[in-house]
This record gives C-alpha cells, sequence and structure tokens, in this order.
C-alpha cells in the first residue's frame, strides 16, 4: 500500500505517477465520482465523436485545472483569509475561467488545424458546461492539491483521461452492441448505466493499488 | 461591506483578465484578412473580408444564392461548386451532400468559411438575381389560412422572370428571432406585369415567415426580397400538360395560365387542385372563367373531406384519386406537381402509373 | 377560490414535473449528483433541499429579469444566478453539517451545471411569469428529489440495513418475522420450531458503491420508461383519414 498526504513537502515523480493513477483508475471521475454523465450517455455511440471529445476533455481539464489551482490558491484563499469572502466564490470563478478558456482554444484550434478543428472542435462548446470539468477543479480543491501546483495538474490530467478512457470504452462496447436485442424501456441510458456500473465494477479491481489519504 | 466589495473585485478581476485576453486572442487569431473570391474562371472577383461564411460573403457583395433556412445548415439551398480554398469538407456539411457532389467539391455555402482565396463556380443565372425594395400594396385573404400579397416593387422598380419562377421574401428579425430569414415563395401573377408580383402563402403553425405575415405584416409595409429562381416552368414541348397542385402550390400555376392566357398559348391542359374542405378551396371562380374562355383548359377542384352537407359540386376525394379516375393514358403528357413533398411523392407515384415518363414530370416542392 | 391563468399554468408546471415531464425520467438529466449522493439517505436530503432552494429561486429571478436581459449573455446571467442560490447552500451546509460537507461539497456546488437547472430556466422562466416559474422550479426539484430519494433509500437500506441513520430491520430480519409469523400459525396446528433464517442477508455493500448507483438507477430508468413509453403507445389516436 503506498500512501502519502496530498501537499506534502517534497513532491517527487513517484508521488506525481500515484496522482495520475488514482485520477486515472481508482478515482476515476465518471466511473467513481459519477462526473460528466450526460455527454457520457449521448456521445458514447460513435467511437469517432468519442475519442474527439474525449481529447477535447483531456485538452480542457487540464488547463483550467492548474489554471484554476493557481487561482485558487493565490486568490480565493487569501480573499477569504483577509476579507472574509466566501469560498463558495470558487464556482464562480472557476465557471468563469472554464468558460473563457474553452473559447480561447476554440479559437487556437481554429487557428491551427482545421482538421483538427472538424475533428473535435466542436465538441468544445458542449463542454462548457460539463460538470466532469468544474467537478475535477472542485475536487481538486476538496482534496487538498492547490497546494502545489504540479499535483493539480498531474490530477486534472488524471482526471480527464480517467474520462476519456471510460467513454471510449463506453462506445467501442455500445457498438458491439448495436445488433443486440435491448428490451425498449431499457434503450438508450438504461442500458448505458449498466455497461457503466459493470464497467466501474471492474475498475473497483483497481482500488487498494494505491491510497492516497486526504 | 469589504467582503462584499473583495468578492467583487476578485470575479470582476477575473472575469477582465480572461475577457482582455479573449478579445486579443480574437484580434490575432480570427483575422484572416482580405481574401478574394474568383467566380466563373473570372467573369467575376470579390474582395471580402476573411473569416465570413462563403454565402454571407457572397450576398454582401450581391450574388445572392439561393437559401431557405437562413444559414443555419439545414435546407441544403445554397450549394456552390469550389474549385479551391474551401479546406476540409465541414462536419455539419457531410450529412447534406451526396457522395457525387463531394467528388465536384460542391460544399454548403452557409457552412463554410472564407479563410484564403477561393476559386467558385456559380450557375450563370444567379447572375441576374437581384435584391428589391418593394410596398405591400394589398394583403387579401383567400381562405381562413392563405392570403394573397400584391406587392409593388420599387428599387429596382421591375423584376424580369419566367412565369413558375419563385422569390425570397425576407422576415425580419422580430420577437424571438434574432435574425432575418428568408422564405421561397412562388410569384402567383403574370410575368406581363413585371412592376407587381403576387404571392400566394399559407400560415405554417410556428412558422417564423408566415407568422410575420399573418400577425405583423400590413399595407403600405416595405418588404425586401430577392430572386427570380427556380426551374419550375413550362417546357419547350407541345405535350398535352397534366397540372397537380393543393394549397398554396396555386401560386405558380396561378401565374402560368394567366400567363398562357394573354399570350395565346394553346396548349392542352388539365389542372387538378386539392383541398380539404369548401373554405380551403380558392380561386374557383376565377379558374372557372378562364375554363369557359379556352377549350384547351380544364380545371378540376376537388375535396378530399367535404363537411355533411355541403354544396360543393365539384368531384370529392384525395386528389391523386380523382386523377387516377379522370386520367386515362398518360404516355404523351407531361406532368407539373406543385405542392407539399408528401402531395408529391403521391402524385408522382400516380401519374407514372399512368404512363407519364419520368423526365416529362416536373415538380417544385415545398417543404 | 377562483384560479387566475396564471395560477393554473402554475399548478400544471408544478405537477407536469413531478412525473410525466420528470427530467430525470424522460432525458435522464442532471444525473451526475443522483448517483454521488446516494449511498446515504440524509445526504440525499440535503442535496435534494439545495436543488429545490436554488431551482425555484433562480427560475423565479430569471424570469423576473428575462425582458432585460441581452441575448448574448443569457448563458453567463443564468449561471450567475444560479451561482449565487448555490453558494447560499454552499455556505449553510458548510457550516451546519461540515461532515457531510467533506463528503458531498463538490456536488453541491455541481448544482450550477446541473443540466435540469439550466435547463428549466432556458425552457420555461425564459418565456413565463414569476409565480408560475417559481412553481415550475419547485416542481423539477421536487420531481428529481422523488427519484433520488428512492434511490438513496434502496441502496443505504440494502448496503447499510438502515434509512437516514436509523437502523431498520433488514431483509434477513424481515425474514426471520415472517418466517416466525408463519410458525405462529402453523403452532396454532403443532408444535414446530420457528426456523432461524435472519443471518442469511450480509450487507449488499456493492449498493453503497459506485456501480450499485449505476444498476439501481438503471433499473429506475428501466421502470419509469416502460411505463412512460406504453402510455404514449396507448394514448396514439387511432392511425386513419386522409391528411
Amino acid at each position: 500500500m503506498i500512501a502519502q498526504t496530498a501537499g506534502a513537502e517534497g513532491t517527487s515523480l513517484g508521488y506525481l505517477m500515484l496522482i495520475l493513477l488514482s485520477a486515472t483508475f481508482t478515482d476515476n471521475i465518471l466511473l467513481t465520482r459519477f462526473l460528466g454523465m450526460c455527454s457520457f450517455l449521448s456521445i458514447s455511440q460513435q467511437l469517432k465523436s468519442a475519442v474527439g471529445l474525449g481529447v477535447a476533455v483531456v485538452f480542457v481539464t487540464t488547463i483550467t485545472g492548474a489554471l484554476n489551482a493557481a487561482l485558487y490558491k493565490y486568490a480565493i484563499v487569501p480573499a477569504n483569509e483577509h476579507f472574509g469572502v466566501p469560498l463558495g466564490l470558487q464556482f464562480i470563478v472557476f465557471i468563469v475561467v472554464i468558460a473563457g478558456v474553452v473559447q480561447l482554444l476554440e479559437m487556437l484550434i481554429e487557428r491551427v488545424s482545421l482538421s483538427l478543428y472538424y475533428a473535435l472542435g466542436i465538441f468544445l462548446p458542449l463542454i462548457t458546461v460539463n460538470c466532469a470539468i468544474l467537478g475535477a477543479c472542485l475536487f481538486l480543491v476538496n482534496l487538498g492539491f492547490h497546494r502545489n501546483l504540479l499535483e493539480a495538474t498531474m490530477f486534472s490530467f488524471g482526471s480527464g483521461f480517467g474520462w476519456m478512457l471510460a467513454i471510449v470504452a463506453m462506445a467501442g462496447i455500445r457498438s458491439k452492441l448495436k445488433n443486440q436485442y435491448i428490451p425498449l424501456g431499457l434503450q438508450g441510458p438504461g442500458i448505458t448505466l449498466i455497461i457503466t456500473g459493470i464497467i466501474a465494477l471492474a475498475f473497483i479491481g483497481f482500488s487498494g493499488m494505491v491510497q492516497l489519504a486526504k | 461591506m469589504i467582503t462584499v466589495l473583495a468578492a467583487t473585485l476578485l470575479v470582476a478581476g477575473v472575469s477582465a483578465v480572461l475577457a482582455a485576453i479573449l478579445l486579443v486572442a480574437e484580434r490575432r487569431l480570427v483575422a484572416y484578412g482580405t481574401c478574394t473570391i474568383d467566380i466563373n474562371q473570372g467573369a467575376r472577383t470579390l474582395e471580402v473580408e476573411g473569416g465570413g461564411t462563403l454565402l454571407a460573403s457572397l450576398m454582401a457583395n450581391r450574388i445572392f444564392i439561393p437559401s431557405a433556412c437562413g444559414g443555419r445548415g439545414t435546407c441544403a439551398y445554397c450549394k456552390v461548386k469550389v474549385l479551391e480554398g474551401a479546406g476540409p469538407l465541414g462536419p455539419t456539411e457531410e450529412p447534406l451532400l451526396s457522395k457525387e457532389e463531394v467528388a465536384a467539391n460542391v460544399r454548403i455555402s452557409c457552412q463554410c468559411k472564407v479563410r484564403q482565396n477561393v476559386r467558385i463556380e456559380i450557375p450563370e443565372h444567379l447572375f441576374s438575381v437581384k435584391e428589391y425594395r418593394a410596398r405591400v400594396e394589398t394583403i387579401s385573404d383567400l381562405t381562413h389560412d392563405i392570403k394573397l400579397l400584391r406587392i409593388r416593387l420599387l428599387d429596382p422598380d421591375t423584376l424580369e422572370f419566367v412565369a413558375g419562377q419563385y422569390v425570397q421574401l425576407q422576415a425580419p428579425a422580430y420577437g424571438d428571432n434574432p435574425d432575418p430569414v428568408y422564405r421561397a415563395y412562388s410569384m402567383a401573377s403574370p410575368p406581363s406585369d413585371s412592376h407587381v408580383i403576387e404571392l400566394i402563402i399559407r400560415l405554417v403553425p410556428g412558422g417564423i415567415c408566415t407568422t410575420w405575415v399573418f400577425e405583423m405584416l400590413k399595407e403600405g409595409d416595405e418588404v425586401l426580397l430577392n430572386g427570380p429562381y427556380g426551374d419550375f416552368r413550362l417546357s419547350d414541348s407541345q405535350r398535352e400538360m397534366i397540372w397537380i397542385a393543393g394549397g398554396s402550390g396555386m401560386a405558380p400555376f396561378w401565374s402560368i395560365i394567366r400567363h398562357m392566357d394573354e399570350k395565346g398559348i394553346a396548349r392542352k391542359c388539365t389542372y387538378f387542385f386539392g383541398a380539404n374542405k369548401k373554405r380551403d378551396m380558392f380561386l374557383v371562380d376565377e379558374f372557372r372563367a378562364i375554363e369557359k374562355k379556352h377549350d384547351w383548359f380544364t380545371f378540376v377542384p376537388a375535396l378530399s373531406d367535404p363537411a355533411a352537407g355541403s354544396d360543393w359540386d365539384g368531384e370529392r376525394g384525395l386528389i391523386t384519386e380523382v386523377v387516377d379516375r379522370r386520367v386515362e393514358a398518360g404516355g404523351e403528357k407531361e406532368g407539373y406537381l406543385c405542392g407539399s413533398p408528401g402531395l408529391i411523392n403521391a402524385a408522382i407515384k400516380i401519374i407514372k402509373a399512368k404512363g407519364v415518363p419520368e423526365n416529362c414530370i416536373y415538380y417544385d416542392k415545398f417543404e | 377560490m377562483t384560479l387566475t391563468p396564471t395560477a393554473i399554468a402554475g399548478r400544471r408546471a408544478l405537477v407536469a414535473q413531478l412525473w410525466d415531464e420528470n427530467p430525470i425520467f424522460r432525458q435522464v438529466l442532471g444525473i451526475c449528483s443522483a448517483l454521488a449522493v446516494t449511498n446515504l439517505v440524509f445526504n440525499t436530503l440535503l442535496m435534494c433541499a439545495g436543488l429545490i432552494w436554488a431551482t425555484a429561486l433562480s427560475s423565479a429571478t430569471f424570469s423576473l429579469l428575462r425582458n432585460y436581459i441581452p441575448a448574448r449573455v443569457r448563458m453567463i446571467i443564468q449561471v450567475l444566478i444560479i451561482a449565487v442560490y448555490v453558494i447560499m447552500v454552499d455556505i449553510a451546509i458548510r457550516a451546519y453539517y461540515p461532515d457531510i460537507y467533506q463528503m458531498i461539497g463538490p456536488y453541491v456546488g455541481l448544482i450550477i451545471t446541473n443540466c435540469i437547472v439550466m435547463g428549466r430556466l432556458e425552457a420555461f422562466a425564459s418565456k413565463n411569469r414569476v409565480w408560475p416559474s417559481a412553481l415550475d422550479g419547485l416542481g423539477s426539484g421536487l420531481g428529481y428529489s422523488f427519484i433520488l430519494l428512492s434511490v438513496a433509500c434502496v441502496r443505504e437500506y440494502l448496503g447499510f440495513g438502515a434509512l437516514a441513520g436509523y437502523k431498520v430491520p433488514d431483509p434477513g430480519q424481515l425474514t426471520q418475522y415472517l418466517a416466525s409469523a408463519g410458525a405462529w400459525v402453523v403452532n396454532l396446528f403443532g408444535h414446530v420450531e420457528a426456523p432461524q433464517v435472519a443471518g442469511w442477508w450480509k450487507a449488499w455493500t456493492l449498493m453503497i458503491m459506485p456501480p450499485g448507483a449505476f444498476f439501481v438507477l438503471a433499473v429506475a430508468v428501466w421502470i419509469a420508461r416502460t411505463y412512460a413509453l406504453r402510455r404514449e403507445a396507448a394514448a396514439q389516436p387511432k392511425k386513419g383519414g386522409a391528411s
């Protein structure tokens, strides 16, 4: 069992790998923390769009996670300590940052590569209100990773990557299911939830591999 | 107090920084400079601001490509052949184009952005499409849900067209609709009077343009329209014609029959017009008058669902059933169809069954 | 009391949101938090209270302001309005239930991006008056709570053998009661020992883990959708007649 406290002095590469593994597998943002279900349920029908959306999520989560961690550490906490500003203000600040970053990213991608833009740029507006991104930032704060920006970035990347793994796996499975019989009431979200549950069951096998103390 | 101040400052500060970054980025990233659009191998060259859609850039230069959905990428009217400079095919264009069209470099111009110099090809007749400022002279009710608009052209003040063509009427932004939209309506007036056009408009529940026409447009109002468009017109042959229409599909035929009457085009023709109930039928007396005047024209109106005890003395039943009853051999005839897609599909079936050759069937589908 | 059109619209909106148009069943929206907090009934109660508060009040507020907001900034203003009420909830839970806050804190914040809240603002509050909007928000909050509490009851009961922290007879004990009752009846005719069957039930831990949440919700959606589909099929008018 490997355990270490978040934000501890002297972040080692090993610890960073721990964070990555935990965010991707044992505390998968979708399979364990249930975030980002809406777009997950609708986009997971086709492998191509699933990959596109997944990559977009990874990009946005990493960048905004790092940014928001910095903002929380250097702006919100001091404001709370010195001026009594409620910590809940993080909600507004995080959302504004996410919206801004997504727009910026959209412009950048459109300029740099049109084919990339057509592959994943169209998903960007979709994920502005995706709870996975905001959730990753909130969990980042909740677990204390904002104290070390490197850890924060790793955690955000891991969360995004874990989400992408889940949606790509789901897309693969659903494309196999296309020709199978599914009862009418279960079609669509119902069967997707059951499959997600089974994948989540499988991922539980990873727990115990890594443990991050609070 | 200081808490509120600090909180507001924090949020405002972050938003301001982001907004500034976005503005700068937009300036630097989205600026594509001036691009040239070369039309029909140099027949015309336009200089436009890069970044806009091809459709918008062309329209800004008074070249009107047909468009029914206002640039939303749903109607597929605005297809343009782009020989070079369009970039990769966009995901919103793909579902609207067939494989042959993609291979021929056809693009959906409202979804295709001008980011660099482009070379395009458009049909010649689109050059003669102009935008017109006009005034609504009269609005009269033909039925409970169909109106006749009589529109006088102001600038330019004449519109040359072939009977059967259509114009696009602009419904300005109103209510929940932030942008103006264009909708196509066939001209119901004969081409002889080129200063005035008539349109027959049927109210579509929830329709953006028809709601505007029915609820907001008043006599004396100025409107914008562009045209003429369309290939629906009398053919060059002398074959006997079968006309089938329903609802506002009456419009092109009202134009064509008056044109034939004025110019003495004496081609044998039977016009089947279908409506639901007697209150949905219109222009019956006018068509009967023309029928009396000319022996080459027969008018067959039919009601599919007349009210019990109605005094309707014409045919009854679905218009396609009436056609079935009244038309014999169709091998030497031509079919002209105008109305909803459902009507047209059913009508095509029935006249093909009567023997009318497929390349002699002309239609104008009102989606 | 005469019902004004506004009152009727409001009431209808509220009732509609409870079942017919229940957002979770119809569109399977906003289930992120539905899965996360439902392992304990008490946490679910807090979450639902927070969501009802936020949805009803932000619907009302947005409806109040709907004619003064330019189209371009509409989404941002919606988010800000919801954020204000959610921050209130956040402060309240942080203060009164700090232990629970550790568990569900981020999900409280996620009420802001909950598709249900934004969806109701966009679909209803942007076009209707204040009171009907408030009732519509209340209705969707209640509909949402109904589902969440059902799922939570199942999960906590099967997983912990308790409801909202209060120990209740678990399936093993219930079977025991049944068996004992049966034995008592049979005893009237001849002596019989009550079988000891209580022990067969072990806490079903899977229920309180994430997969359990997915499965229970899937079953709930299955039942609701089958029922709704049957009702829709029955309500179809018989086809026929020319159009």
